[in-house]
């Protein structure tokens, strides 16, 4: 599948903020917030900027961006649609939190609206990873790995910002440090399992099976039904060199998942923690938009199939 | 509405059965469909780079052409591919605007182009390739199973067929409501044996494909190729042969 630009952004920026939110949500609905109201005040409004970021990139490949409130028409069964309602009221949801952050600095609204702002957070990166998840021609997508690992990489990347956060407004890490170091270690369990998964998956279908014919029968393509590329074979067509792969599956996790554990766990020691937890997050920045690369440049659609390609 | 329809009972499923044995691999279908969707109701079928070295455009019907078998039983198979209007269109329940629709009295899967946001998430849906992007509009483009013919009154009765159907010079391409079983089309597949392209994903297509037949008349033993001719005459040949090569 054609790595497109919107895409990669949408779905990294958007990790980076729900999983903030989900972060700041959470402290504060078991009352874990450090003391102060404007980390989570500052820490919400960050996380809305970066949803926001990635919601407006995701526009960017539309066809007609004119009509895009349609979008939010289909949610009983477009996840892409939920995806939509769901971003949507994360907003006010979390403009409440803050607003008690602001006015209370804890109590019952803070814990509750904190709970309610992670849930609204991890349901629309549920929503990002299901639209992926449900597409049955693609073999890499159409998996239990998916799901789970968009929250997984959202929480990771939110640890991450989080960390920076704390370091830059309170002068130490503190928890979040320990929590970023630790989601990246998940994080990095859940990449080598996921290509763990596809390297073993087998196609899900031949060309025997797409032309018609009984399973087993051999055949090859003689005949394009054109010359140039068409639009199935730019979007659905896209290969990557195997030897590129591995390079780069290497970059993701060294980059994405090794240096920010480790940069993490210098911050936690305080050694640097603004320097060490601002290159973390550069650092799973990069590793993240590799890995999010990788996850559209390795899947293959069935329809290429039929051009003769390998899926 | 992007729910699949219940279908009302006695609802048509109109779709076409495609004959692999008979297809000779010919591309008209795919052109007389080119030509009348490009003035029909939904506008023109976009063409790119047109008289350029990468030509370009949506067409709504692609023919491939494979080698299938090997020795004695191999055999050339062409195959038009086109939208198999199924009746779980994944491409129709994961569009975010409702643009994409099945329609419940015959089945046909269209996309308004009034509400496409051009998103692309139909056309990644799709196991067949069958929808592509109209650049120009941005708006998702597909085949219509000629809704714009077949429901036509102005024209004689024996016209109201899809394009790609009516154009067919082997008579390859068939039309008709497949929920019947009576009909012309539901009678072939019983028939020949009618198969579902890519079964195994569970898109239940409605388009049917009759698999190529095992040839029936015998065909003549192949020549053997002939090696260097001997004798004197051979001998003469490659005495010519050398003088004319020279």
């Amino acid at each position: 599948m054609r790595p497109a630009a919107s895409v990669l952004l949408l779905t990294t920026l958007t990790g980076f903020g729900y999983g903030l939110l989900a972060w700041l949500g959470a402290c504060a609905a078991l009352g874990l917030l450090p003391a102060g109201r404007w980390l989570a005040v500052g820490g919400t409004a960050l996380a809305l900027l970066f949803a926001t970021f990635g919601l407006v990139a995701s526009t960017l490949h539309l066809g007609r961006k004119e009509r895009a409130w349609r979008a939010f028409t289909q949610w009983r069964s477009s996840w892409l649609s939920r995806e939509g309602v769901a971003s949507v009221l994360t907003y006010p949801i979390a403009i409440a939190f803050a607003a008690a952050v602001y006015r209370d600095g804890g109590g019952i609204a803070v814990r509750l609206l904190g709970a309610l702002a992670a849930a609204a957070a991890l349901v629309t990166v549920f929503c990002t990873s299901m639209i992926y998840a449900s597409l049955k021609p693609i073999r890499q997508w159409h998996n239990a790995h998916t799901a789970p690992d968009y929250l997984i990489y959202a929480v990771f990347s939110g640890a991450v910002l989080l960390a920076l956060l704390e370091t830059a407004m309170l002068g130490t890490p503190g928890a979040a440090a320990r929590a970023a170091a630790l989601a990246a270690a998940v994080a990095w369990a859940a990449k080598r399992a996921y290509w763990r998964h596809i390297d073993a998956q087998s196609p899900l279908a031949t060309l025997a099976s797409a032309i018609g014919l009984p399973k087993g029968t051999e055949v090859k393509p003689l005949d394009a039904p054109h010359f140039t590329e068409n639009y199935v074979l730019r979007e659905m067509g896209f290969t990557i060199a195997r030897r590129h792969a591995v390079k780069l599956r290497r970059i993701a996790l060294l980059v994405g998942f090794a240096a920010p554990l480790v940069l993490s766990l210098l911050a936690s020691f305080s050694r640097l923690p603004l320097a060490a937890t601002a290159a973390a997050l550069v650092c799973a920045a990069v590793g993240l938009l590799t890995e999010r690369w990788l996850f559209f440049a390795e899947a293959t659609h069935v329809s290429a199939l039929y051009y003769g390609r390998r899926i | 509405m992007t729910m699949l329809p219940k279908s009302p009972p006695g609802a048509k499923k109109l779709g076409l059965v495609i004959d692999l044995d008979t297809c000779v691999g010919c591309h008209a279908c795919a052109v007389s469909c080119k030509e009348w969707n490009t003035k029909g109701e939904a506008g023109l079928l976009p063409d790119y780079d047109k008289y350029g070295a990468e030509p370009d455009g949506v067409w709504f019907n692609r023919i491939h052409s494979y080698e299938s078998g090997a020795g004695d039983g191999c055999r050339t198979v062409n195959l038009p591919r086109s939208c198999l209007h199924c009746e779980d269109a994944l491409c129709v329940t994961v569009c975010p605007t409702g643009a994409s629709y099945k329609r419940a009295e015959d089945g046909i899967v269209l996309v308004d182009a009034d509400k496409c946001i051009g998103c692309k998430l139909c056309s990644w849906a799709c196991p067949y390739g069958a929808r592509e992007f109209d650049e120009d509009a941005g708006v998702m483009r597909k085949c219509t199973l000629c809704i714009d013919r077949i429901y036509d009154k102005d024209l004689p009765q024996a016209e109201r067929e899809p394009a790609c159907v009516a154009t067919c010079p082997s008579r390859a391409r068939h039309f008709g409501d497949l929920a019947d079983p009576q009909s012309k089309v539901s009678q072939l597949v019983k028939k020949r044996g009618g198969v579902d392209l890519l079964g195994e994903l569970g898109y239940r297509p409605t388009n049917k494909y009759l698999p190529p037949r095992k040839a029936t008349i015998p065909t003549a033993p192949r020549e053997a190729p002939t090696g260097a001719a001997s004798g004197i005459g051979g001998a003469l040949l490659k005495l010519l042969d050398r003088a004319l090569s020279r």
